[in-house]
């Protein structure tokens, strides 16, 4: 087992789904002699050939659309979007082609097609290139949406993206590229869709994903010193959700914070949150809350662009608000 | 830069801390280390001094409200104009009362809908603390009790003692409770309504399984009329600390013992009876360590001098000076550092330091004639307390010894009481 880097095991991940089966190829923008934005996919050009690991045009409703036709013939396509935000002239082929077709075709055709891009906010690349948009996907039947937060989920999610015959898309994010963690390529992978408690705690849940898991853990270990204990779930899917961890831990806990990177307003937290009180309301102590973006496009400014997203200190002042306890000096 | 000045924590049983009165006005300046203000706390009545120079600004917690220990009661500023600012002179007692939320709960509406008056009692008035303040009972809901309420008739507002009806019909807590608190307090039998809220003036599970583990609150409802007032803080203490004693398991032995040598002897070397039964006492718990010390989770503990705690009566309530090193000081020493203890009590200035920990006690209600014998509880930390009857027809009085059984066994107490006996029988020791 070693520690590699979040794209590296992304590239280990796609590099054994090439060698393991001559029906997996990868297109996109700048995968082939690049190596892709993020390094994803250095070395497999030279290691599989220009139809294995595909450059195309600046044109991602028609490679998307290549893929779903691909998936529908029988191979494996990896398209990598380079950034959520481009993911928006594909729609047509993610939402009416690969979500609908294993339905309208009454399973005739199944959908093996992974969709990789990285979302979320990196460092002042404007509003139009900092969306996180996953709610968006998560209100479309038929996607999966897996959100690796470490370097061995992306590993194991990328692979089992892969191996799939349903569409996943692959969210990535694009700060978590560099984050280093160990990868055990060997190990038994949990489900894709399933939910892990990256730190357990008795006094409240935090529910989180991507990198927002992270900062959730950062914060945990500041109310731990407190004398808080937060348990802290990473979904690693948006669709679908690993409800039974999540309702286990708050019927626990009897308290929920959920903090995501996107927008508040109808985002992540908000299905986390009706659904969560349908299944615990009569064990909750307190009602849900949400640490989550601003409703507002990224501002360009890096002092407003990260006060734009939950901070360490937000989510200290909610979880010490859930819990009823005076706020620290600050 | 504005700092705020907390109710100080003065002694480990501190929970909320009454201020009595306060010394300064919002924008007067202060000195580090001058008494801003005077708080009533468990057992005495201290000074709460600045920790910086600066000027004071509001909000001013109020006087004669319990306030959580470590809560804001004021703010020091650089200067004058922002004290000021600070503080409009109007919102205090609200903003203030804010910063008390184990005042606020099930009685939130405004305050002149609170069923609560301020009276000053004449019999307390009398208190030999010298502190009349410290006499003012507030008449207001203690916590885990259920009272009747009813809006006031415009007579009763603030300067008349609320009169509960009878049959009044039970609140409905205006707090909010969360549904697990529900569900916790149905399992456990309990209603919401009967649960005080919490900080944030809602019902939460840690409410609910504090009222459970609490004792059952007094029902009132179907007794006589009543009204409700708030007890002196030394008064509250007495009570929370004879709680706290009820889970000693103890037990008691007596004797009978004419006390006329030990008063003769006492008066040939002017000393009072208290101080030459303490010696006495302090003597014989010397002799044998285990009524020196005490038992806790952690181990034995064994103490190096023996201190010997008083019951003393007040007038308005009971407190306990201690004598320490009671065994081996000279006496003239003893008679003095207790002249001094008398003083403070007088004054109601006794600091934890001078009425706590104690490895004996001894109560002595030998200026009422009529008493036969009694016994006494023993103190949280100590091993044992001595009662000390009047004595009776044949001039004999009745020692009864309330011992801790965790450290102290029957032979012990009874070899104890023997020893003592001797020295009280025959005291040429005592020079």
């Amino acid at each position: 087992m070693s520690e590699i880097l979040y794209w590296q095991a992304l590239n280990q991940a796609l590099d054994a789904e090439l060698a393991a089966d001559d029906a997996v190829f990868t297109l996109g923008e700048d995968v082939g002699l690049y190596g892709g934005t993020y390094r994803v996919s250095e070395g497999l050009m030279a290691k599989y050939g220009e139809w294995r690991v595909r450059d195309t045009p600046i044109s991602e409703n028609s490679f998307t659309g290549l893929g779903v036709s691909a998936a529908m013939l029988g191979l494996r396509p990896v398209v990598e979007i380079m950034t959520i935000n481009f993911a928006l002239f594909a729609m047509d082929s993610i939402v009416n082609m690969a979500a609908k077709i294993p339905f309208m075709s009454g399973g005739q055709f199944t959908m093996p097609l992974t969709i990789r891009m990285p979302g979320g906010i990196a460092r002042q690349l404007g509003a139009q290139h900092s969306q996180r948009l996953e709610s968006m996907f998560m209100n479309v039947p038929g996607l999966r949406i897996a959100v690796p937060s470490t370097p061995q989920d992306a590993y194991w999610q990328l692979r089992q993206a892969i191996r799939s015959d349903d569409p996943v898309i692959v969210l990535e994010h694009e700060l978590l590229y560099f984050s280093k963690g160990e990868v055990d390529t060997h190990a038994s992978a949990p489900p894709l869709h399933q939910a892990l408690i990256r730190r357990s705690g008795r006094d409240l849940t935090c529910i989180s994903y991507s990198r927002m898991v992270p900062l959730a853990l950062e914060a945990a270990q500041a109310l731990h010193a407190e004398g808080v204990e937060m348990e802290v779930i990473d979904l690693r899917s948006l669709s679908p959700i690993d409800w039974a961890t999540c309702v286990e831990s708050v019927l626990r806990t009897h308290r929920c914070l959920i903090v995501e990177e996107d927008c508040r307003f109808a985002g992540v937290g908000a299905e986390l949150a009706a659904e969560l009180q349908e299944r615990c309301f009569y064990q909750l102590d307190a009602p849900i809350q949400r640490v989550a973006g601003l409703d507002l496009p990224t501002p360009f400014n890096a002092t407003l662009e990260a006060a734009s997203i939950p901070r360490q200190e937000d989510i200290l002042k909610a979880a010490r608000a859930l819990l009823n306890l005076p706020q620290g000096e600050s | 830069m504005k700092q705020a000045i907390l109710m100080p924590v003065l002694s480990d049983t501190m929970q909320t801390g009454r201020l009595t009165r306060w010394n300064k006005s919002v924008g007067d300046p202060v000195h580090k280390g001058e008494a801003i203000a005077e708080v009533e706390t468990d057992k005495a009545i201290l000074d709460v001094e600045a920790f910086a120079d600066g000027f004071l600004a509001g909000p001013l917690a109020p006087v004669d409200e319990d306030i959580p220990v470590r809560q804001p009661i004021a703010y020091l500023v650089d200067n004058r104009e922002a004290a000021l600012a600070a503080d409009d002179g109007t919102a205090t007692a609200e903003k203030a009362s804010e910063a008390a939320p184990a005042k606020t709960g099930a009685n939130q509406a405004p305050a002149d809908t609170t069923p609560r008056a301020t009276q000053v009692s004449a019999s307390q008035a009398t208190v030999p603390t010298g502190k009349e303040d410290a006499s003012v009972p507030v008449s207001s809901p203690p916590a885990g009790t259920q009272i009747p309420t009813s809006p006031p008739s415009p007579s009763a507002k603030r300067n008349a003692p609320t009169t509960v009806p009878t049959a009044g019909n039970l609140p409905r807590s205006a707090a909010g409770a969360s549904p697990y608190a529900r569900a916790l307090a149905q399992d456990l039998g309990l209603t919401i309504e009967e649960i005080q809220p919490g900080a944030d003036g809602q019902i939460h599970a840690s409410e609910v399984l504090a009222a459970a583990l609490a004792p059952r609150p007094v029902d009132l409802r179907y007794g006589p009329p009543y009204q409700i007032s708030k007890p002196s803080a030394l008064r509250e203490a007495v009570a929370r600390n004879m709680i706290a004693a009820a889970a000693t398991p103890s037990f008691r032995i007596s004797t009978r013992v004419d006390l006329s040598p030990l008063h003769e002897q006492g008066k040939r070397l002017r000393l009072s009876f208290t101080l030459a039964l303490t010696r006495a006492c302090a003597l014989t718990v010397a002799e044998d360590p285990w009524f020196n010390g005490v038992w806790t989770p952690t181990g034995w503990v064994s103490r190096s001098r023996v201190d010997v705690g008083i019951a003393v009566d007040t007038g308005a309530g009971l407190i306990t000076p201690v004598l320490r090193d009671a065994a081996s000081r000279p006496l003239a020493e003893l008679a003095e550092y207790w002249r001094i203890l008398l003083g403070k009590v007088k004054t109601g200035r006794l600091a934890p330091e001078d009425y706590q920990g104690a490895s004996f006690y001894v109560s002595n209600l030998g200026i009422f004639a009529e008493v036969e014998e009694f016994d006494a509880i023993v103190p949280v930390g100590a091993s044992a307390i001595l009662a000390v009857a009047a004595p009776a027809s044949d001039g004999r009085t009745q020692l009864t010894l309330t011992c801790d059984h965790r450290g102290i066994f029957g032979a012990d107490a009874a070899r104890f009481l023997q020893r003592l006996t001797q020295r009280l029988k025959d005291p040429a020791w005592l020079q």
